[in-house]
């Protein structure tokens, strides 16, 4: 077998890890922060991320490949930089155990409402360690795996076109919205996962093209949410979609049969698999920030004690509110670390170079 | 992995599927309502019904009708649980059947539990009933599959045929928070030993303003919206009859002038069917002889159009959506300095219909 990521498996594996239960909402926040025609939006905030994996390319040109934690200790002391792991592996434990309990917390209002919502959330972080224990090789062919036992239910949205009206899509852009600026970072939350490809060079040759990767999984999220949140405009009117909180959940309530209905409930359990591969993206990027400083502990013994930790922090918000309050201050957190970390390894690149010409 | 981790983790799975028990619904103890209906009483309080089939082969009964007074839809469910063993559920809620009187009072306000339960599909059928609501419910019909079915499979039916609109929790919310068109629902009612239809109902934001009659049901059809596989019966003169089935329809709408103050449009309708029965003079395999009765049928149909247009401005109910029309034409600070109710009720709207005859069957 190959030590290295292949080009197609890693594609699937960084759409996983972009896609979760945003899409659910997404065209909710659309209408509520950027109003008429807010699908276009879409459009507007995956050209901010290629130009955020354009910087990831920069760097992994000028690194030749090398890994960003190699990058980093050649220019900045540890006494700098282990802390800085130590801050970014807590933001992002913290961060990836809360979008499985988001995911719960979803699950919940249509099955299992009474059982404690904890439970559920530990049994995820159970599958979640399972695929980190056996390695990013494992996890992006499991990716592969349940990417199709999720990408079949894009189908399911032509189904609705029989409702679908241009006339409610209007000729009005960006009108009776909100807060642009609020709804684009919100949105932007849902494309995240890219950035974690920064981690993924030392696992990467030639043959992987990672950068190719990243901006494919990046054309394929944006068609999906693009699609979805277009659809949706046209099924719903502008107020009733502000009003909706999980529009898309309710559009596959067209499914529905003469002897039971409701059967979009079990639809939503698929999405469990993209829910579940933001989590393992988020604690294996934690765990390969903490390797850097316990080099001498045990990868699968670090994925255990990094998920304990993150499913213990995660029990403090108990509620759906707070659960939101937390994701939307991390997330705002991990946006400033996907512009910010590319840049400034750009700069220390510049730096090794100009130092390494002077010599 | 080895052995003992093995066991471990086969340990822990069990404990945690078991977490599962605590939240078990067992099938025979549960009790699904299939319809509620909405009465309004003297006191001002809602009488609500409800009812819900039992599956248990040996009960003589097929379902079993609860009645309350409540304040709201919100109380009931708790006031029902106390009246049945069945813990009762509202996930195959299929009707929702609400009297004229509730209706003239306003829906939305009174049941914002049935948009906010996440357990009640957006796709339960809303219809208006024309008399007491908790009566036809109550009632058992003879010759008919039980109440809830029998009003499930009318709605659903007629809806196919586009004699009254499909009218769920979501169409009727979706036109109730567009600006530019008011809802519709269909209205039925009871009669000695059926239910039929009795028109459909017209709102103004939510509350039921005025009807339109079931004849003329598949004009606001091609109005609304376009058709499929629907049919016409048109009395062109006394005794000179000529129906249309499998008939489709294509609406275009025309905003030739909008500003703030007034507004032009055209609505053209075109229609192609086949011709199943006429009674009159003219000979069917006559092209001219068609031509003509295409022409006579379209002239009538849209003088109907027209006075349909005039009932609804009158009322000040844009129930065809030409306000969104309207909009889609104007800027959007003109829009939003409209008042669309008040441009609407003086509005030049002109209905064009045009229909062609796709056969004339198997007979000249």
């Amino acid at each position: 077998m190959r030590n290295k990521l292949s080009f197609f498996h890693t594609t699937i594996m960084i759409y996983m890890f972009q896609s979760g239960v945003v899409i659910l909402s997404m065209p909710h926040i659309l209408a509520y922060y950027f109003g008429t025609n807010g699908w276009l939006a879409v459009i507007l905030i995956s050209l901010i991320v290629n130009v955020n994996i354009g910087f990831i390319f920069l760097v992994y040109r000028l690194g030749k490949g090398r890994s960003v934690f190699e990058i980093l200790e050649q220019s900045v002391s540890k006494v700098i930089l282990f802390p800085l792991y130590i801050a970014l592996a807590i933001l992002w434990t913290v961060l990836g155990s809360l979008v499985s309990k988001d995911y719960v917390h979803i699950f919940q209002l249509f099955s299992f409402p009474n059982t404690p919502p904890m439970l559920l959330t530990v049994l995820m972080g159970l599958l979640a360690l399972m695929l980190l224990v056996k390695g990013i090789f494992v996890i992006e062919r499991a990716a592969t795996i349940f990417f199709w036992l999720i990408i079949w239910m894009l189908l399911l949205l032509f189904a609705f076109s029989y409702d679908f009206e241009w006339v409610r899509l209007t000729p009005f852009v960006f009108k009776e919205g909100d807060n642009f600026l609020l709804g684009g970072l919100n949105l932007l939350k849902g494309f995240l996962g890219y950035e974690l490809s920064l981690f993924l060079f030392p696992y990467s040759d030639k043959r992987t093209k990672l950068i190719q990767a990243v901006i494919i999984a990046n054309v394929m999220i944006t068609l999906v949410y693009f699609i979805t949140c277009f659809i949706a405009y046209g099924f719903y009117s502008l107020n009733q979609l502000k009003g909706v909180l999980y529009p898309v959940i309710d559009m596959m309530s067209y499914i529905k049969f003469p002897f039971v209905q409701r059967v979009e409930n079990l639809f939503y359990g698929f999405f469990m698999f993209t829910n579940l591969f933001s989590t393992v993206a988020y604690v294996w990027a934690a765990k390969e920030a903490c390797q850097r400083v316990f080099k001498k502990v045990k990868p699968g013994i670090l994925a255990v004690v990094l998920i304990i930790i993150g499913f213990s922090a995660i029990a403090i918000p108990d509620v759906t509110g707070e659960v939101r309050e937390w994701l939307a201050f991390l997330g705002f957190f991990e946006i400033g670390v996907a512009f910010i970390l590319p840049v400034l390894l750009i700069l220390v690149l510049i730096t090794q170079r100009i130092m390494g010409g002077a010599r | 992995m080895s052995k003992k981790g093995v066991r471990i983790v086969a340990a822990f799975l069990v404990i945690m599927m078991m977490a599962g028990c605590g939240d078990e619904r067992i099938l025979e103890r549960l009790g699904f309502i299939e319809s509620q209906s909405f009465d309004l009483l003297p006191n001002g309080k809602l009488r609500i019904t409800c009812s819900i089939p039992i599956a248990d082969p040996q009960s003589e009964q097929n379902r079993k009708v609860i009645a309350i007074d409540a304040e709201s839809s919100k109380d009931a469910k708790l006031e029902f649980n106390k009246k049945t063993s069945l813990t009762l559920v509202s996930g195959q809620l299929r009707n929702l059947l609400i009297s004229k009187s509730v209706a003239e009072q306003g829906l939305w306000d009174k049941f914002d539990t049935f948009g906010r339960d996440p357990a009640i599909s957006p796709q339960v059928n809303i219809s208006i009933v024309n008399g007491n609501a908790g009566h036809l419910l109550e009632k058992d019909y003879k010759q008919h599959p039980p109440t809830d079915k029998y009003v499930n499979r009318l709605l659903g039916k007629e809806a196919r045929a586009h004699t009254i609109p499909k009218m769920t929790l979501y169409e009727f919310s979706r036109d109730l928070l567009d600006d530019g068109i008011d809802s519709i629902a269909p209205i039925i009612k009871e009669e000695e030993d059926n239910i039929t239809l009795d028109g459909i109902g017209l709102f103004m934001e939510s509350k039921y303003v005025t009807k339109i009659d079931t004849e003329e049901a598949i004009i606001l059809g091609f109005l609304r919206g376009n058709l499929q596989r629907s049919a016409i019966d048109v009395e062109l003169k006394k005794g000179q009859q000529v129906m249309f089935n499998s008939l489709t329809s294509k609406r275009k709408v025309k905003v030739e002038h909008a500003d703030t103050e007034r507004a032009k449009v055209a609505i053209h309708v075109h229609l192609k069917g086949s011709i199943l029965e006429y009674t009159g003079p003219l000979k069917l395999d006559n092209p001219s002889n068609r031509r003509e009765i295409a022409k006579t049928v379209s002239e009538h149909l849209t003088e109907r159009a027209n006075k349909m247009v005039k009932f609804m401005q009158k009322h000040q109910v844009d129930s065809l959506g030409i306000g969104q029309y309207v909009r889609n034409s104007l800027s959007h600070n003109e829009w939003q300095s409209m008042n669309w109710r008040d441009v609407y009720s003086k509005a030049d709207i002109k209905c064009y219909v045009h229909i062609k005859i796709r056969n004339i069957g198997k007979s000249s």
